[in-house]
């Protein structure tokens, strides 16, 4: 399986922003809420689209488009129109950088 | 030229020092220069330029690097291509390319002696020139279309070039093959099919990968130029693995009483998305475009068709069939305009989506834009799973259920098949549908 790469430093990423990524070819966000970092699969489960300038909540993120709610640490979506889950991946905060992994 | 070429070492390819690097190594007339520079203009701009949503929302190509692909220098001449259709018939001429390199070329000297030309665009150009001159994305594919277009524009590497002079008609079929060898290999392959006036031929086509781990990227366009009552069938087998980048223009062009033939076989790649326009333009003029595509694992496969109606007494009929499976996408948006004058036309188009499991998807946007009032245009889309009482029923009379799916999806495309009416084609898209099943040879 992948190994942890590194994909931005902690100083790059103020709270409450976010950074597009790369997981393993995967578009995906990382996504700072307080001192913790975040990293989900950047497409709504429900349409298929990008959820990248979807608002943030509550350590949740609403997409864009149709109000689909998703929960930053599970993917779990948290209302409708979503039904799926979107992947999240395993995060790292150490030396001043952030790393990520998809789970294994 | 090493195997593998090392991303490391590999410059950006695309930029403007690459560019002029590039057109030293072509050597071509000044006309052909001055339209990739054209094409390369169009394409800087075309960057900094959403692409058109309406085409694009559906395809993801966030992870698309175009820094990860580098036009190959030279092919291995003994690079092995494994293909679906090279050894099933006897062909009146072949045209190989393989990494972007022309490694083969042979017309029966029948045809040579009737004016036939069939070569490679970039040794044809040369000799040629005054003949494609007037064709070469002129009427067809028009570089300034998007980014893609003018990409290819700028940097088209060679293709296939098939000239059919007036009243000829090539009996047997003529073959093309696109290969990728390496692993980062771009290949910019132009098809260029001009039939003159009566003139016949048939043209069967197939794109493939030497390795299923090489990752490739494939800017290509065909343009299809029928003259009045010519007659022609192409046929497009897209057989990359599922790592290569597929992006076309392709555009066929049908004056009077032409008629045309078009179909697709969508079965490789990582993401393909085709922009596939089909334009009637001479009072009788027909064509029939036929789609087979099978996405599995994480491919996206997806097409934009076009069927454009400009003259009266015109006649399209578009018939696509997708089969997804696991985590695959088919998208399929199309389109039939008909202009204010091209009254009496008769235009269809249906797509089809049969969904083998849970995690596929399959988005089937027809329309219509009709300024005409004198018309019949219908459409349709359907999209469903495989019947569990069908799949039963298969197997109490002692089917597999690998079997059972095997019949259901054969049964699935017969339509299209049934309007394929060159035999290998048929067989070879049921032999490839089988591998992908995990059921044939």
């Amino acid at each position: 399986m992948s190994d942890f790469e590194r994909v931005a430093t902690v100083s790059e990423i103020a709270p409450g922003g976010r950074l597009s990524i790369l997981v393993d070819e995967i578009p995906s966000l990382l996504i700072r809420v307080g001192d913790d970092f975040f990293a989900i699969e950047d497409v709504c489960s429900h349409d298929g689209q990008p959820l990248t300038n979807g608002p943030l909540r509550d350590c949740s993120i609403t997409c864009p488009r149709h109000g689909a709610r998703f929960d930053l640490r599970t993917g779990q979506p948290l209302c409708m129109p979503a039904t799926e889950p979107i992947s999240t991946f395993e995060v790292q905060v150490r030396d001043g950088g952030v790393y990520v992994r998809p789970r294994p | 030229m090493s195997a593998t070429l090392s991303s490391a070492t590999r410059p950006a390819s695309f930029d403007a020092a690459s560019f002029e690097q590039f057109l030293k190594t072509r050597r071509e007339p000044e006309w052909v220069t001055g339209l990739r520079r054209h094409a390369f203009e169009a394409y800087r701009e075309s960057l900094v330029t959403e692409l058109d949503p309406e085409e694009w929302k559906r395809v993801d190509i966030r992870a698309f690097r175009s820094d990860k692909f580098a036009i190959p220098a030279a092919a291995h001449s003994s690079t092995a291509m494994e293909t679906l259709l090279a050894d099933r018939a006897e062909f009146a001429g072949a045209v190989s390319h393989v990494d972007t390199n022309c490694t083969r070329t042979t017309l029966a000297d029948k045809w040579v002696a009737r004016g036939v030309l069939f070569g490679s665009l970039t040794d044809l150009i040369q000799t040629h020139g005054d003949v494609l001159k007037p064709h070469l994305m002129t009427r067809g594919v028009k570089p300034e279309s998007d980014r893609f277009s003018a990409w290819h524009a700028a940097f088209w590497t060679g293709g296939t070039v098939l000239y059919v002079p007036r009243n000829v008609e090539v009996t047997e079929p003529l073959y093309s093959l696109i290969g990728l060898g390496t692993d980062g290999a771009a290949d910019f392959s132009h098809t260029l099919i001009i039939l003159e006036e009566g003139a016949s031929a048939t043209l069967l086509e197939e794109t493939t990968s030497a390795s299923p781990e090489h990752a490739g990227l494939h800017v290509g366009a065909v343009e299809l130029l029928l003259a009045s009552g010519s007659n022609l069938r192409y046929v497009q087998l897209q057989n990359w693995n599922d790592k290569v980048w597929h992006f076309a223009h392709q555009v066929g062009r049908v004056e009077a009483d032409a008629y045309l033939q078009w179909t697709v076989g969508g079965l490789g790649s990582r993401l393909a998305h085709i922009h596939q326009d089909v334009f009637l333009d001479g009072r009788g003029a027909s064509a029939e475009v036929n789609g087979v595509t099978f996405a599995t694992e994480k491919q996206l496969i997806s097409y934009y068709t076009q069927q454009t109606h400009n003259a009266p007494n015109t006649r399209s009929d578009l018939l696509y069939k997708d089969v997804v499976r696991d985590k695959a996408r088919c998208i399929w948006r199309g389109m039939i305009k008909v202009a204010k004058d091209a009254q009496r036309t008769d235009g269809y188009q249906r797509n089809d989506g049969l969904i083998l499991s849970d995690t596929c998807r399959v988005d089937a946007i027809p329309g219509l834009e009709i300024e005409a009032d004198d018309v019949r245009c219908t459409h349709g889309a359907t999209c469903g799973r495989v019947d569990e009482e069908q799949l039963f029923y298969c197997m109490c009379r002692g089917l597999t259920r690998g079997e059972a799916m095997h019949v259901i999806v054969e049964g699935f495309f017969q339509r299209v098949y049934d309007r394929i009416p060159v035999e290998i084609v048929r067989e070879t898209l049921g032999h490839a549908v089988e591998r992908k099943l995990g059921i044939g040879e």
